[in-house]
């Protein structure tokens, strides 16, 4: 989530009314805000709404909503006549750049604080941490064109942001902060990208750093945008958004020449939408102009065409806007969402519960019925919990995964037993006798079905106890079993056995072998059961069938 | 009120029985022995004191425990008193100086050389023990002598082993005023039955039968009946207001393919929720479902609906890799994909997983509700309407919406209700379905959908600080929790 830092003084300059009013209604065009402070509000917006990143987009976006200047903001953009040439070596590295250059700017401390903010969000949502775009910022009127974006020796040295000396851009790398924290990006290519002018100064070293040169301050009054990355929509979106928010910051804005192309391209693009559509989805009844007019508070071009139709200009910088539906919902935000009727349909539907819940539900009335708690541990666990602690042999077909965060968090369970033992452990300070019950999802190989275990633990826990209730638990499940000794090294030899339902085992009962309860770090016998509930329903099937 | 601790059963007046008969022993007499009193009642002493104690707790006996002690002169204790201590008799059997070791020679010198040396009778140098001063008769000495009187001497012969005190105690009770009044109303003294049996029902002796009375102004002790865990109990009443909506429960595999855990939910892939940072990914892989093609088409260019897409090229491969399921949406998705005919109401509650370490507000799985609505006619409006209700039902009377981003959804929503000393509480997410994700398998109506972490309402409904509780449960928390809930009888209807 992307937090921009709002400066009131330049907030209400932009916007042109008090902070009150627009702080009241700010979270309505979608935002929320986290914290208010005597001179700014840092605020929380979508990633899909890069443009509001900057304190100019925001102003942009509340002059519209709150009805003070509605309607397109279009962009002119003039020749500047600077060129640029990109190296073709960069292909393989980041090839795609993308520029402007904007003018006669006065720039204040809250418009730079702003600009700076919105490049590091735009490097998080859109640059996805500078791999797909990083953004570089220079003073014009230090450097020369024409410029170039080439691919250059390690060893070349420059002066970086906020350093005296110069330092190669291999030892950035190492000793730089941001060269740390970028490595990644560059590091295994044999070349570096770097942005030079015609005297061969350096101006940036993307997606690293820029040069100290070329440094940003309140006395610039003219920028040379840069973005570089690995994919050209994003690139672009880059370019677009931060030449907006230059623009009304004050600046004029102008081409560059790449490689032949002018950059950028400031234009809207034009969608036409259905007015009948819209207001279907929404559940609204809007005329052609009623919709065009909230489309305008929204900084929409919309002109009604026909009964049915708005023609709609998207600003340039609304990357978000992929369908006709992401116009409708700015439509929903300009109607307001507290405007809305909140209505239930006519259409009438008959519920049903699902069958792992009929036959959790069971279980549940079953065992708690039989005095049993019910616990609801994690499903994700460990092999020490499951196979070792347990004395059994690790399963083959136990889920890994394949990044855990803790050694005790490493598989999904297969058992259930395993997870009351530690809850056991968790209250062994408690009183007994402790009676506890699971049932829930266990997973083999990537296959999820239901269990559910018993286990009992008091001074004259027992054999019987666990038969008895493994016996309650099949026959008020209908499940008509069998028993046979079971060879489960978790239970005590001779104090053991197996459900069996229509010839396979599907549980087991008995008294717990105290390598286990003592493993475990318990201290008081334990009679068991668990039962794997896949055999409720093929029972009942195998029964219907016959 | 005070808890009853033992199985000890009394009348309202808390009488006993035993009471009874000893307050009718003491009746007329002054600080009766415990002694004499049990002789008198054929029983142990103990008893009577148990009992006497009973009858004071209610306030109809005094008693008094006076304690004696008795000095005895243990064995050796008995040797010394005939001959003198050890220390005086070694003393005693030289003049002047002597030879350390010749008097080790003397039997008692082992323990009375130390004594001699501490008591400052004796000086010894170089090997030579010499007498010092005139040793005069010590005060364990003149009560070893004496008659064993209390005080310093007697303490040393007690710390020696010399002596020992045999403490015996004597308790004496006397009936209060209020125990004489009890006893001059009369007392019943007839035989007590604690339990009616069976043949007294079948031979009538019941209707005869001196039942002893119970104690009410105590509570019983304490039963713990078995329980439905208190976080699941939540989940059933919120399953419960589905079903009563008209919504059909569904479940589904915890291991889900990225493909329905994202890319059939048209999230990028290369969006930040994707990394192995905040999923759990698992080594195996799945084939695609038949009409993988259509999504792929979405993500690209936006199939055949007005959306341009992603752009850029669809990856199969990732989207064959397994995760464990990040939402229940993927299963939403999947249903919907079986059942194109509107209209649809379902939903489901079960576990999801983010690769989160755990703290008391983050767990790396936690139960997450989700609804869908897919119906010809239904609206936005719908969808907060839907919302309201169920808000309501669940709890939360004030519900208002905020706009939101999901990459699923569109329009997207964040209600938030109003929660007391907590103010707005921001509490899952909603939205209509995007065409990108419902085109591709011939739904043709809108769907509403929502979300919401039931965690989360757990700890507002259950009032928990941290949902660790939920999972790792402190087995009293469980036996504490009540089984109907504060607010479970509110009825919502307007």
């Amino acid at each position: 989530m992307t937090i921009i830092t709002l400066s009131y003084t330049y907030l209400e300059a932009l916007v042109g009314t008090d902070k009150e009013t627009i702080l009241d209604r700010l979270p309505m065009i979608g935002s929320d805000i986290e914290r208010i402070e005597d001179d700014h509000a840092d605020v929380e917006f979508f990633p899909d709404r890069p443009d509001l990143f900057s304190t100019e987009g925001v102003a942009r976006a509340m002059k519209g909503f709150l009805g003070i200047e509605t309607g397109q903001v279009t962009y002119e953009v003039k020749p500047s006549g600077i060129s640029f040439t990109i190296d073709p070596r960069l292909k393989e590295i980041r090839p795609f750049l993308g520029s402007a250059v904007i003018r006669g700017l006065s720039l204040s401390e809250e418009a730079i604080q702003s600009l700076m903010g919105l490049q590091e969000a735009l490097h998080w949502a859109v640059g996805r941490g500078r791999k797909k775009v990083a953004i570089g910022l220079h003073d014009l009127d230090r450097i020369t064109p024409p410029f170039r974006y080439c691919a250059t020796e390690k060893s070349r040295a420059f002066v970086p942001l906020d350093f005296t000396e110069p330092m190669t851009m291999e030892q950035m790398l190492e000793e730089h902060p941001k060269g740390r924290a970028y490595a990644h990006l560059v590091r295994d290519h044999p070349l570096y990208p770097l942005i030079v002018d015609a005297g061969d100064q350096v101006c940036s070293f993307p997606p690293i750093i820029n040069g100290e040169l070329t440094k940003v301050t309140t006395e610039t009054k003219n920028i040379l945008l840069d973005t570089t990355g690995t994919d050209r929509r994003a690139v672009d979106v880059a370019v677009k958004i931060v030449c907006a928010a230059l623009a009304e910051a004050g600046g004029t804005i102008e081409s560059v020449t790449i490689d032949g192309v002018e950059s950028p391209d400031l234009a809207p693009s034009v969608r036409t939408v259905s007015v009948e559509e819209g207001n279907r989805l929404l559940g609204l009844s809007l005329t052609a102009p009623e919709m065009a007019a909230l489309l305008e508070k929204m900084r929409f071009g919309a002109t009604p065409e026909e009964t049915d139709r708005v023609r709609v200009e998207v600003p340039c910088y609304r990357a978000d806007i992929m369908h006709d539906w992401d116009i409708f919902e700015d439509v929903a935000i300009g109607y307001g969402y507290e405007n809305f009727d909140a209505a239930l349909p006519e259409t009438s539907t008959i519920g049903e519960q699902s069958q792992v819940s009929v036959i959790g539900g069971a279980v549940r009335e079953i065992l708690a019925g039989l005095g049993y708690h019910e616990v609801m541990p994690f499903t994700l666990t460990s092999e020490t919990v499951t196979f070792d602690l347990m004395q059994r042999e690790r399963s083959t077909t136990a889920l890994h995964l394949l990044h855990p965060i803790t050694e005790d968090q490493t598989i999904v369970r297969t058992d259930l037993l395993p997870l009351l033992f530690e809850l056991l452990q968790m209250n062994r300070y408690r009183e007994l006798p402790q009676r506890l019950f699971c049932t829930g999802d266990v997973v083999e190989g990537i296959s999820t079905y239901q269990k559910a275990a018993v286990v009992s633990c008091h001074g004259a826990a027992d054999f019987s106890e666990a038969y008895a209730a493994a016996d309650a638990l099949c026959r008020d499940l209908g499940l008509s079993y069998t028993t046979a000794e079971s060879a489960d090294p978790a239970f005590i030899d001779g104090r053991r056995g197996d459900i069996i339902v229509d010839g396979s085992a599907v549980g087991v009962f008995g008294e717990i072998s105290p390598r286990v309860i003592l493993g475990f770090e318990l201290d008081h016998p334990i009679a068991a059961v668990e039962l794997d509930l896949r055999a409720v329903q093929a029972h009942r099937d195998r029964r219907d069938r016959s | 009120m005070e808890r009853e601790p033992s199985a000890e059963k009394r009348g309202p007046a808390g009488v006993t029985q035993n009471e009874k008969r000893l307050l009718a022993v003491l009746a007329g007499h002054r600080d009766r022995t415990a002694e004499s009193v049990a002789i008198e009642m054929q029983t142990a002493t103990d008893a009577v004191i148990q009992w006497a104690h009973l009858a004071e707790e209610n306030g109809f006996t005094t008693m008094i425990r006076t304690v004696n002690h008795t000095y005895v002169l243990t064995g050796e204790g008995e040797i010394y008193a005939r001959s003198g201590l050890p220390e005086r008799q070694l003393l005693n059997s030289f003049e002047g100086s002597i030879d350390m070791a010749t008097l080790k020679q003397h039997p008692l010198s082992k323990i009375a050389i130390g004594w001699m040396r501490k008591k400052g009778w004796v000086t010894i140098r170089d090997g030579v023990i010499s007498r010092a001063g005139s040793a005069p008769e010590g005060v364990d000495e003149k009560a070893l002598k004496g008659s064993l009187t209390e005080g310093e001497g007697l303490n040393d012969l007690i710390r020696r082993g010399l002596v020992v005190d045999e403490e015996t105690a004597i308790t004496t009770m006397t009936l209060t005023p209020a125990g004489e009044a009890l006893v001059s109303e009369g007392l019943d003294l007839r035989e007590e039955t604690g339990q009616i049996t069976h043949e007294h029902l079948l031979t009538g002796e019941w209707e005869h039968l001196n039942l002893r009375r119970y104690r009410i102004d105590r509570l019983p002790r304490r039963a713990t009946p078995g329980k439905i865990h208190p976080y699941q109990r939540l989940i059933n009443e919120m399953r419960q207001i589905l079903l009563e909506m008209g919504f059909t429960e569904i479940s589904g595999e915890l291991v889900q393919s990225a493909f329905w855990n994202f890319d059939a939910l048209f999230q990028p892939q290369d969006h930040p929720a994707r990394e192995m940072q905040d999923t759990f990914y698992l080594a195996e892989q799945t084939t695609l479902p038949e009409g993988y093609e259509r999504v792929k088409a979405m993500h690209e260019h936006g199939g055949d609906t007005t959306s341009s897409g992603w752009g850029g090229e669809w990856s199969s491969r990732k989207a064959e890799q397994c995760v464990l399921r990040t939402h229940t949406t993927g299963l939403s998705i999947q249903y919907l994909a079986t059942h194109q005919e509107p209209p649809v109401r379902a939903f489901c509650i079960s576990r999801v997983y983010r690769r989160e370490a755990i703290d008391p507000t983050h767990t790396p799985e936690f139960e997450q509700l989700e609804g869908i609505v897919m119906d010809k006619e239904v609206t936005f409006s719908h969808l907060l309407g839907f919302l309201k209700e169920f808000y309501l039902k669940v709890g939360f009377a004030d519900v208002r919406f905020r706009p939101a981003y999901f990459p699923y959804t569109e329009p997207s929503v964040e209600p938030e209700v109003y929660v007391d000393g907590l103010g707005w509480v921001e509490i899952g997410g909603a939205g209509i379905f995007r065409q990108e994700v419902t085109n591709p398998w011939g739904v043709r109506t809108p769907v509403l959908a929502w979300g919401l972490g039931v965690s989360r309402v757990a700890m507002l409904k259950l009032g928990l600080k941290d949902l660790r509780m939920l999972y790792r449960s402190d087995i009293d928390w469980i036996r504490d929790a009540p089984v109907l809930s504060a607010d479970a009888l509110k009825s919502t209807r307007r």
